[in-house]
């Protein structure tokens, strides 16, 4: 009996020995999410990558303070209202904007774009085409990332390829280095793309060759600029000058309003769209993005305003918060852009101006005799009547509740959440009026000041702005075109950038690349047309309105810095820690070249 | 939302009152009662049957000091016949014949066996056993006799608590055992931290492993009922737990239950009550103080206003009319209180109370004395070829905090047969249920202003109490929660007897988990929905959870002559699969009634799973040596699978070695008062494997995008798969002496142990250039050294009073050798180094613990006459003021930051004091200190202010603040601000306590009384926990830090049948 029983036993145990010893017992094994084993070997695991990569874009405009909204309070136009005081933006603390996140967020969306670059080749290709649209698209999208990190930041690493493990030598890449290697790559999508999209959001040949346009441009190559937005002006898109789309019955509104419904932009009616992100209320909950803010960043908090009783006079929790959102004040805009832009020659004043983008129907004023806010607290006193300052023991508490605001590109309702604060919607990222202002300013740089007003005026024509001459042609002035008629749109700080760099390449108005960080063309427009950072200087919270220099650039975030234990990234001058540069490297090698 | 068909918010509020929760207890009670009546009459009726027995003997067993020794066995030879003695050391037993054998058993006591012969009247003294320490305790895979122990190990014994309530197993060793950190968990259900000496990881877990009764258990500590418990043995030295291996290195505790005792079935009840209030009355301001506060921080944010504008014009000082006072508005009121409350920003609710003379104390509506009890029942009994255990408890908690609740029900069956002389088989099961709905109130009360209010005139729940920021209860009222966990727990085993005195053991342990958590938010009005601006919302999270382990035991022990061995052998697998599915849906229509029932009834509805798979197994061998009882020698190896580092490393081994010498035993011994010495010493490998089981593969994640026609799955790389991922190896050597002084009056153990671990499994830090935030790899070491004492001491041993006491104490100390390897320069301190370069964001620093802060050193405040000097820091009158290190006129973080304290104490003591007094009384106290550490204060200490204040009470609770006309040294200024402090500031303040934790009484009814109402015992108790805290810490505790404590009061009744 018991021999019977050791055997049974020492049986057991052999087999189990066997079971569990075996290499296969211990393969880990996934079961709720992807590996790239098993994504990354066909087209569909390709397409995918890009799926995310267009969903990445729109980053740039979407939540509270989001990066465009601070490329505008960074600009000549507004001031950050809880940050103003720019010396206080630190490589530890970027206070309210992303300036500090835009950074590291641009290099997931890099990552992302560099994952299907390295493996592109990993796999036989049947149809090349197939493959050069994927590479050309991947490119593209790490081209946009690029261009916007140079001219936030100035030189910057270079990160090319897909990482296997850690990686802690980084180094850093001067600007004109990233720019050549992201102009070549662009060059290759640009013929390799799509002309028009098979579905929406494929990026196509006149995306690639607007933003190789703005390459140019940052490259000085004034001639191959003008031909790529030629390109772009001469493909499928023109700009729109009728009423369509959503609410063109309405005898209220306008073709710019129209323009700048977030259901028009990818109207087919509209022919104006080169790019956009897209981001719909109607999609599933997972593809919503957290809404595009628009009624959060740049409108002021109207609805704080007091009536006579020391009370709210009104609330965004009401019907007129469901149009009018509920403003955080956090994009000050400043009097050049609520009122100076749309004056011309002193006699054509904002009020007067047949400019559509400052039209009445445009706009909410909060203004002294016009005003469509009313006070609407139930028991209030002033029921019915205009909100007003007057009731307010201090004016200082109107900093952050009282000022206009172009209501037409602002207002996105919020179907998906009870806050007004600007819904899912979509955004441009490539409009046309833009490549007729990228145009013009290439001419402007080579001199050809006619064909640059032409451009100009395109654009200004169509919202029925008086047409000017070859002699109003100056940068400023293509900067003032771009504020009217691309605000929310454009990231306007890093466009300055790009033409204060030229401005130094040219050695203009005593400009000049070595002392960039003291004496820059930046600086000097936005101290010119910024009252706020003037006497009197915005005062908000024991924040006051500074701007230096050398915030031309933003700082680099410390976290990269000191996790990059084992090389050297070099942090923009004027912050902590430059004094430890070293010089940029000046090429980038490529790992293999697939877009030759 | 079913329970809001209720009329009104009231009828909900009843609800969670614990009055209507009665019933429950009630039906528990009653069973209770029925077997009690039931019990009493069957006992006389069984005691006939079995009367064919010829002779009674009685009589009393006492130890040598004449103490009476309750529950001695004693069993007829060769028979089923077995008694325990009562409370009183008296038994009555009857035998059938003169010729009848006694024996005695009791544990720490030498046996002895009495012939009945002619005495029916019995005394007997037993006597201690020479080493009295011979108590067998567990250990890994076996037990083994204390003295022959070669380990750290220590033993906690649940009688020590009986008094006490205590409602997880981690109440019982909180500041228990030297060495052995444990915090008080401060919710109604929650289990407390655990630490085994030191940190040994970054980033892996270093939760000790739990084993309950020799099977590793992989489930929640809230599942096993303390009361099952007859001892806990933690091991806490390389070697002991080395048999663990891979999962070891945290140390291990193990839990053994109770088990049926041979002989007629005996019942035990016992029931507590308790209530629970905070230990900390940490109230908001009060009416006055907000009407200050809001003064105040108008006064620092808007200095270009006079200062009387926020005064009251009834309290205006002399040099200022009220004409003038109203003048310094543009547009005051007509009405001079209302211009006032005007100028406070009040909202018209915070008016309309202020003028009604309403207040609100919201401390009082969030914080509460809540109601706890327990009631427990076992029966357990046996024969000499079976023996059962079966045990049911209920226990109820209400938390400090409204809406905490917390309720379990758990059970418990040992069975163990014996089925031949060769094969015994058995099973431990356990099965809870334990119920998480409570929706605890929000702890941010604070900012609400006490001229608020809770309801409003319809009786609907205040969303916004005073206009700004949410009611603490709305989430309580407004959700629909229900939270379930259902575990089942088994052991089932067989153990074969083989020849040359070999047994086999085979063990399957399967384990299933079943969560539920379904919620529902609701938009009605009633219950402080609003729906301009909520979405109804509902989700329900399900998962079930099923594992096993099987464990081949093979075992063989050997006496030759003075040579002892004790062989075991292990062969274990193992497998864990979860299923997890998230389904959420929002926007319900036409109406929000069915609640989480019918999530189909939203209009964005949303699924998702998380399933998970990992394997394991391992192979391990064990030599225990013994020569002359006095040398021993153990020596492990345990080679370990896991599937989380199944690429490369699928395996790894872990051996250990350990030597004991009991001096005391050697002939040249002969220190006097010492009549027990022993010296230890181990080593040993252990590892760690606590760390995402797919740690080791790239990881991809789908993102959701929509074209604009239809939704479309995008994927990204989320994580950087690392192939070569493997176990985290913690190598110590632990030197341990053990002392018995005075006949063993005294116990005194120390020892001490260094501890070093490699191949540290962090979550490296990657720049953000790579795409990734971290990876997980193996790097670094670390060490921890340590010294712990434990001293038992019997102080007074008097026929009717006993006074003994245990003292343990602790230190740690941690040190970060090396971290990445990376040899850089890097500047700290002022200076430049090179070396191994610090992870700054994580502040871990080469050379230092790993509870090491480094921050600036506070020195106090800016002052009026200091302005200058604060606005050269970039700084203003007000503001934090700390060293500047190198004195260069700006605070800058690799020059200023020094090395300011430690986050972890740095001594740890712990001292109980047991009383017996007139035999049947017992009385114990118990007090704990963790002394030396430091904790992050900053939340409340830079509590900016900011602009929302101006429309909310402080947010951070009675935290004073500096202002001109209070220049306080400690505190800083409204409207801090720290941003000439590079790098951040953090404010830290002391966290040592010492509290008096336990205090317990008991009284044993004496055993002739018991036995006039028909029971064997009676015993009653009450306790009280946290009673006395002392400390500086100014938060809510300094064990919890920024959540409160209980402090609770119980009673209790325990019967045996």
């Amino acid at each position: 009996m018991k021999s019977i029983i050791k055997i049974s036993f020492f049986l057991t145990l052999t087999i189990l020995l066997q079971v569990s010893c075996s290499e296969d017992w211990l393969e880990p094994e996934p079961l709720s999410f992807l590996t790239p084993e098993n994504v990354y070997v066909d087209q569909a695991g390709f397409e995918a990558i890009l799926i995310t990569l267009r969903k990445n874009l729109s980053y740039e405009t979407t939540g509270w303070g989001h990066p465009i909204a601070g490329e505008y309070a960074a600009s000549d136009l507004a001031v950050p209202t809880y940050a103003a005081d720019f010396t206080r933006l630190t490589p530890s603390n970027s206070f309210r904007f992303r300036y500090l996140e835009l950074f590291s967020q641009s290099y997931e969306f890099i990552k992302n774009a560099n994952v299907l670059i390295s493996r592109i080749d990993d796999i036989e290709w049947d149809d090349q085409e197939v493959r050069n649209r994927l590479l050309g698209e991947a490119l593209w999208h790490r081209a946009y990332w690029y261009y916007r990190l140079v001219h936030s930041y100035g030189d910057v690493p270079w990160s090319g390829e897909e990482l296997s493990g850690a990686k802690l030598d980084f180094a850093t890449y001067s600007r004109t280095a990233i720019l050549d290697k992201i102009q070549k790559d662009l060059e290759f999508a640009a013929v390799n793309l799509p002309v028009t999209p098979a579905v929406l959001g494929d990026v196509t040949q006149g995306t690639a060759n607007h933003l190789l346009a703005k390459v140019y441009l940052a490259n000085m190559e004034f001639d191959k600029a003008i031909v790529a937005a030629t390109k772009v002006i001469d493909g499928p898109y023109e700009l729109m000058t009728n009423r369509f789309g959503i609410v063109a019955d309405d005898p209220d509104y306008n073709v710019i309003w129209d323009l700048h419904r977030y259901q028009n932009i990818n109207d087919p009616q509209n022919k104006e769209t080169i790019y956009s992100t897209i981001d719909r209320p109607d999609a599933p909950p997972e593809a919503w993005s957290s809404g595009v803010y628009s009624s959060r960043n740049y409108t002021p908090s109207y609805w704080k305003v007091l009536d006579a009783t020391g009370n709210r006079a009104c609330n965004w929790n009401t019907p007129t918060g469901d149009t009018l959102g509920i403003g955080n004040g956090d994009v000050r805009l400043n009097y050049y852009y609520q009122y100076k832009l749309w004056e011309k020659n002193g006699t054509d004043n904002w009020e007067e101006t047949p400019d559509l983008r400052r039209a009445d129907a445009n706009w909410v004023e909060m203004g002294e005799i016009l005003s469509e806010i009313l006070t609407c607290r139930e028991g209030s006193p002033q029921f019915g009547e205009p909100l007003t300052k007057e009731l307010y023991g201090s004016l200082s508490d109107t900093t952050d509740t009282w000022w206009s605001w172009p209501q037409y590109i602002t207002y996105v309702p919020t179907p998906n959440g009870r806050l007004p604060v600007g819904g899912q919607a979509d955004w441009y990222i490539f409009r046309l009026a833009e490549t007729y202002l990228i145009r013009a300013e290439a001419y402007y740089w080579k001199d050809q000041p006619g064909l640059a007003a032409d451009d100009l005026n395109k654009v200004r024509g169509r919202s029925h702005a008086p047409l000017i001459s070859a002699n109003d042609v100056t940068i400023d002035f293509i900067f003032d075109e771009s504020a009217r008629e691309l605000f929310a749109e454009i990231p306007r700080h890093s466009e300055m950038v790009r033409a204060s760099y030229i401005m130094a390449n040219l050695g203009r108005d005593g400009y000049g690349l070595n002392n960039f960080s003291e004496n820059n063309w930046y600086y000097d427009r936005v101290m010119e047309y910024n009252n706020l950072y003037r006497s009197p200087k915005l005062v908000w919270y024991g924040n006051i309105a500074t701007l230096e220099p050398y915030n031309v650039l933003w700082p680099i975030p410390q976290t990269v810095i000191t996790a990059n234990t084992l090389g050297t990234i070099n942090q923009n001058i004027g912050y902590d820690g430059a004094e430890n540069n070293v010089p940029p490297l000046e090429n980038i090698e490529e790992p293999n070249e697939q877009t030759n | 939302m079913k329970k809001l068909k209720n009329k009104n918010v009231f009828d909900r509020f009843l609800n969670r009152s614990p009055v209507f929760r009665g019933k429950q207890i009630l039906l528990i009670l009653l069973i209770f009662s029925g077997l009690l009546v039931t019990n009493g009459f069957a006992l006389p009726v069984s005691n006939k049957v079995f009367q064919q027995a010829q002779i009674l003997v009685t009589g009393t067993v006492t130890d040598v000091n004449g103490i009476a020794l309750p529950s001695v066995t004693i069993q007829e030879k060769g028979t089923n016949n077995g008694v325990l003695t009562d409370f009183d050391g008296n038994f009555t037993i009857t035998v059938s014949s003169k010729e009848s054998i006694l024996e005695f058993n009791y544990v720490g006591m030498k046996p002895q066996s009495r012939i009945v012969g002619g005495n029916t009247s019995m005394n007997v003294q037993m006597e201690e056993d020479a080493q009295s320490l011979d108590e067998v305790v567990v250990v890994g895979y076996g037990t083994q006799k204390k003295s022959d122990v070669t380990g750290a190990t220590e033993r906690v014994d649940a009688k020590d608590f009986q008094n006490q309530t205590v409602t997880q197993l981690t109440d019982m060793l909180t500041g228990t055992v030297a060495g052995f950190h444990v915090n008080q968990s401060p919710s109604a259900g929650g289990v407390g931290s655990m630490v085994v000496r030191g940190p040994t990881s970054l980033t892996a877990g270093t939760e000790p492993l739990v084993v309950v009764d020799g099977a590793i258990y992989k489930g929640s500590l809230q599942d096993i009922n303390p009361n099952d418990i007859e001892t806990i043995d933690v091991l806490k030295d390389a070697s002991s737990a080395a048999v663990y291996g891979s999962k070891a290195a945290s140390g291990v505790i193990l839990v053994t239950t109770k088990k049926g005792v041979k002989g007629k079935p005996s019942i035990n009840l016992t029931t507590r009550w308790g209530m629970v209030e905070s230990t900390n009355e940490r109230r908001g301001l009060n009416s006055d103080e907000y009407i200050k506060f809001r003064q105040d921080y108008f006064r620092i944010t808007n200095p270009q206003m006079p200062f009387n504008f926020y005064t009251n014009p009834d309290e205006l000082p002399g040099d200022i009319s009220v004409e003038q006072w109203r003048e310094l508005s543009d547009n005051p009121q007509e009405d001079n209180e209302l211009e006032y409350l005007t100028r406070l920003r009040f909202f018209p609710i915070e008016q309309d109370n202020y003028l009604a003379g309403r207040t609100v104390d919201w401390y009082d509506v969030v914080m509460r004395q809540g109601l706890t009890q327990t009631h427990d029942l076992s029966i357990g009994g046996g024969t000499e070829d079976f023996s059962y255990y079966w045990s049911v408890g209920y226990t109820n908690n209400e938390g400090i905090i409204v809406g905490d609740e917390y309720s379990t029900v758990r059970s418990r069956i040992n069975v163990d047969f014996k089925i031949t002389d060769w094969l015994e088989v058995g099973m431990n099961t356990m099965f809870s249920d334990r119920d998480e709905s409570g929706i605890p109130a929000s702890m941010d009360f604070y900012s609400n202003s006490p001229f608020g209010q809770e309801f409003n005139e319809q009786g609907n729940l205040e969303r916004e109490p005073h206009g700004h920021t949410f009611h603490p209860l709305l989430e309580l009222y407004r959700q629909d929660k229900f939270r379930k966990i259902n575990t089942l727990f088994s052991n089932l085993y067989a153990n074969v007897g083989l020849p040359f005195g070999i047994t086999y053991t085979m063990s399957f342990q399967p384990r299933y988990e079943f969560m539920k958590d379904f919620r529902f938010t609701s938009t009605d009005p009633r219950v402080g929905g609003d729906p301009t601006q909520d979405q109804s919302q509902g989700s329900r999270s399900e998962y079930s959870h099923y594992e096993w382990m099987i464990d081949n035991i093979l075992k063989w022990n050997k006496e030759i002559g003075e040579h002892s061995f004790d062989v075991t052998l292990l062969q274990n697998s193992e497998l864990s699969q979860r299923w997890t599915s998230i389904s959420s849906n929002r926007n319900f229509a036409p109406t929000e009634q069915l609640g989480y029932h019918a999530l189909q009834l939203g209009n964005a509805p949303s699924v998702s799973n998380n399933d998970y798979k990992y394997t394991g197994d391992a192979l391990m061998a064990r030599l225990n040596y013994t020569l002359l009882d006095r040398y021993m020698l153990t020596a492990s190896i345990r080679r370990d699978g896991y599937s989380a580092f199944g690429l490369e490393h699928p395996r790894a081994n872990f051996p250990a070695l350990a030597a004991g010498w009991t001096i005391s035993e050697e002939d040249f011994f002969n220190l006097d008062p010492i009549n027990r010495m022993k010296l230890r010493l181990s080593w040993g490998v252990n590892g760690n494997r606590d760390i995402g089981m797919y740690a080791s593969l790239a990881q991809l994640q789908p993102s959701i995008w929509y074209d604009g026609t239809s939704p479309r799955v995008g994927v990204y790389n989320s994580t950087l798969g690392n192939r070569d991922l493997s176990w985290e190896r913690t190598e110590s050597v632990n030197l341990g002496l053990d002392i018995g002084l005075f006949s063993n009056r005294v116990d005194l153990s120390l020892n001490y142990y260094d501890m070093t671990t490699t191949d540290l499994l962090m979550n490296r830090r990657l720049p953000a250039l790579t795409g990734f935030t971290n990876i997980t790899s193996n790097l670094g070491e670390m060490k921890n050294h340590g010294f712990e004492m434990s001293i038992d001491a019997v102080n007074i041993i008097q026929e009717n009073f006993k006074w003994s006491s245990n003292l343990v104490f602790s230190l740690n100390r941690n040190e970060i050798v090396e971290l990445f390897g990376d040899i850089g320069e890097y500047t700290i301190l002022g200076q430049t180094r090179t070396g191994d370069v610090p992870d700054y964001s994580n502040q871990w620093f080469p050379g230092k613990g790993i509870d090491v802060v480094w921050d600036y050193s506070i020195t106090g405040v800016w002052q009026e006459n200091e302005r200058e000097e604060a606005e050269s820091y970039g700084m203003r009158v007000g503001d934090f003021k700390a060293v500047d290190v190198d004195g260069d006129g700006k605070y800058t973080e690799f020059d200023d930051k020094q090395f300011i304290g430690y986050t972890k104490p740095r001594y740890r003591l712990g001292f109980r004091n047991s009383f017996t007094f007139l035999k049947n009384f017992t009385a114990s106290v118990f007090v704990r200190a963790d002394l030396g550490h430091i904790g992050d204060y900053s939340d409340a200490a830079l509590n900016p202010g900011w602009e929302s204040n101006d429309r909310r009470s402080r947010n951070v609770g009675p935290v004073p603040y500096w202002t001109p006309e209070n220049p306080i040294n400690d505190y800083a200024r409204l409207d801090v601000s720290t941003s000439g402090y590079g790098g951040g500031l953090r404010i830290f303040k002391s966290r040592s306590f010492v509290r008096i934790q336990d205090i317990t009484f008991g009284y044993n009814l004496p055993s002739v009384a018991a036995e006039r109402l028909m029971l064997k015992g009676l015993r009653i108790f009450g306790s009280v926990r946290n009673l006395a805290t002392f400390t500086k810490w100014p938060g809510w505790d300094p064990e919890t830090g920024g959540v409160p404590m209980p402090k609770s009061y119980n009673v209790g009744l325990s019967l045996s049948i």
